[in-house]
């Protein structure tokens, strides 16, 4: 099997301690960094998906993103400067009021496994916080809010309805949460609704890619 | 209904127990915010209390007797609470009404509680050993716990949290937690169904998976049963094994703030014919308000759905 192809399946099987040095044998072996990097985006799709369909859970898609960063640690000397192949910067957090970060740090190395920049704001970020955040950082193509209480869909609302109306251009914005739906997110006029975390980052690329 | 009976109507959950949180609150997590006594510092929320976010003991299971360390039972207060909370609940009172103590933070949920979410769900699949010991000890300190609960307040029902589910399923996989949490959440339970206590579980989320395991160990109340599980279905196959406490569309219209009257009756009517003529069920609404769980922060929607649910519950 080529290293590569060795690579994608350790990533998928969340193996951390064994992907930085298969990431290292699949370059001298003479693979681009690039294509190493598009691996293992390929490969935490296919996570995403087991995630997606009840194959696979939480810790078994927690282990994948853990091995995929640490590939990306080899990688990143080596692509610095490179934006190619990267999907933007997403501006994460929870909104307003909300405190849990279970779901939203889940998104979070999700979306970067897609092959985001994340610039993670934490937990109860205030409105004007999300409008710093995107000027403060370069090619902001996504805004992903979350709202993990029913008390806190309000201000999910209130954080929509703040970035849209900012003026500030050229981003999606995608809301999820426990008590979150569909009809929710198009009732307060968000871009994009992913139920769980390995939608999520499959919806990020899907609605950054329609920019 | 509790104790097997036939029961003449679904009851209301805020009604039927007489509820005592206190003890909990010295020996698992502080319901106002503060320090627990492992040294957690607790965060108050409207929705309830969580471990400060990004504030974690530890990061390796294998590490967690560096740390931990527990306190002696003695030293928590266990009778003074109980004599706080039953000052005024007579012998007749009990007649009437079955006593329900708290005992929250599961040994899941303790484990999250020390280390975060993340690294809590890697452990479990990562080092399952160093897991299985932490689990021990910690099961060890919530029997001492509870027994004491048990001695002073003289439960009919300890309702026991610990949440291993999303809206979507569980966090691990039911293979997961039946090796690695289940021997010992089983102890648990043991330990209180063998004085004659009635054990209530409280997990929200999808949980489904595990419930026949739930049922298999002992349980007998499956709290805040949300409505992304097949509840009809639990009802109808556990019927005489396992009551069902919940029922309520949490994340429905009839729990956003500000949900009209009009929204929670019709959900009030929904739980009793879908859920309370099976018999076998507790009615555990969700109303939402600026302040945090109507039923404890007060509503003036609360009398509208309490009379249409006396007027829908009969058997």
């Amino acid at each position: 099997m080529a290293k590569i192809e060795e690579v994608k399946a350790m990533v998928e099987a969340g193996k951390a301690k064994l992907v930085p040095g298969l990431v290292q044998e699949a370059l001298d072996e003479g693979s681009a960094a690039k294509e190493i990097l598009q691996a293992m985006v390929d490969s935490m799709g296919v996570v995403g998906d087991k995630f997606s369909t009840g194959e696979i859970f939480v810790p078994e898609m927690l282990m994948a993103a853990k091995a995929m960063a640490k590939g990306v640690d080899v990688l990143k000397p080596l692509m610095a400067g490179d934006t190619s192949s990267s999907l933007g910067t997403c501006i994460i957090g929870t909104v307003a009021g909300d405190l849990h970060d279970i779901g939203k740090n889940l998104v979070s190395m999700m979306i970067e496994s897609a092959g985001f920049t994340v610039v993670d704001l934490g937990v109860d970020v205030a409105h004007e916080k999300w409008i710093e955040a995107i000027k403060e950082n370069q090619n902001v193509t996504l805004v992903a809010c979350s709202g993990l209480l029913t008390t806190t869909m309000p201000a999910l609302k209130d954080a929509v309805q703040t970035v849209k109306s900012s003026g500030l251009t050229g981003f999606k914005v995608l809301v999820g949460g426990a008590p979150i739906t569909q009809q929710f997110a198009d009732e307060i006029n968000a871009d994009g609704f992913a139920p769980d975390a390995g939608s999520a980052a499959v919806k990020a690329a899907e609605l950054v890619k329609s920019l | 209904m509790l104790n097997g009976g036939k029961p003449e109507f679904a009851p209301l959950l805020y009604e039927l127990y007489k509820v005592c949180m206190l003890a909990t609150n010295n020996t698992d997590q502080p319901w106002q915010g503060g320090k627990d006594p492992f040294g957690v510092n607790w965060v108050a929320t409207a929705e309830g209390v969580i471990p400060e976010s990004g504030k974690i003991l530890f990061d390796d299971i294998a590490d967690w007797k560096k740390y931990v360390k527990f306190p002696d039972v003695d030293s928590l207060g266990i009778e003074q609470m109980a004599q706080i909370e039953l000052a005024d609940f007579t012998d007749e009172k009990r007649k009437e009404q079955p006593v329900a103590v708290f005992n929250a933070c599961g040994l899941f949920e303790r484990m999250a509680a020390f280390m975060g979410f993340e690294n809590t769900l890697c452990a479990l699949i990562e080092d399952p050993d160093s897991c299985n010991e932490f689990f021990e000890a910690m099961a060890d300190y919530k029997i001492a716990c509870i027994n004491r609960y048990i001695d002073v307040y003289k439960p009919d029902v300890i309702i026991y949290f610990d949440d291993f589910a999303t809206a979507r399923g569980l966090f691990m996989s039911p293979k997961t937690y039946r090796e690695v949490i289940k021997p010992h959440h089983k102890r648990i339970i043991e330990a209180v169904t063998s004085r004659g206590v009635i054990f209530n579980q409280h997990t929200c989320g999808k949980c489904e998976d595990i419930i026949e395991d739930y049922v298999e160990m002992g349980i007998k109340i499956w709290d805040a049963a949300q409505v992304c599980n097949d509840l009809e279905g639990i009802l109808t196959k556990y019927h005489g094994r396992l009551i069902v406490e919940g029922g309520w569309d949490t994340s429905g219209p009839a729990s956003y703030i500000g949900a009209p009257v009009e929204a929670i009756i019709e959900e009030t009517k929904r739980c009793a014919e879908q859920y309370g003529k099976k018999g076998n069920f507790i009615l555990f609404p969700v109303l939402m308000n600026e302040k945090g769980h109507a039923f404890m922060t007060g509503d003036e929607r609360i009398p509208a759905l309490m009379k249409t649910w006396h007027e829908v519950n009969k058997l």
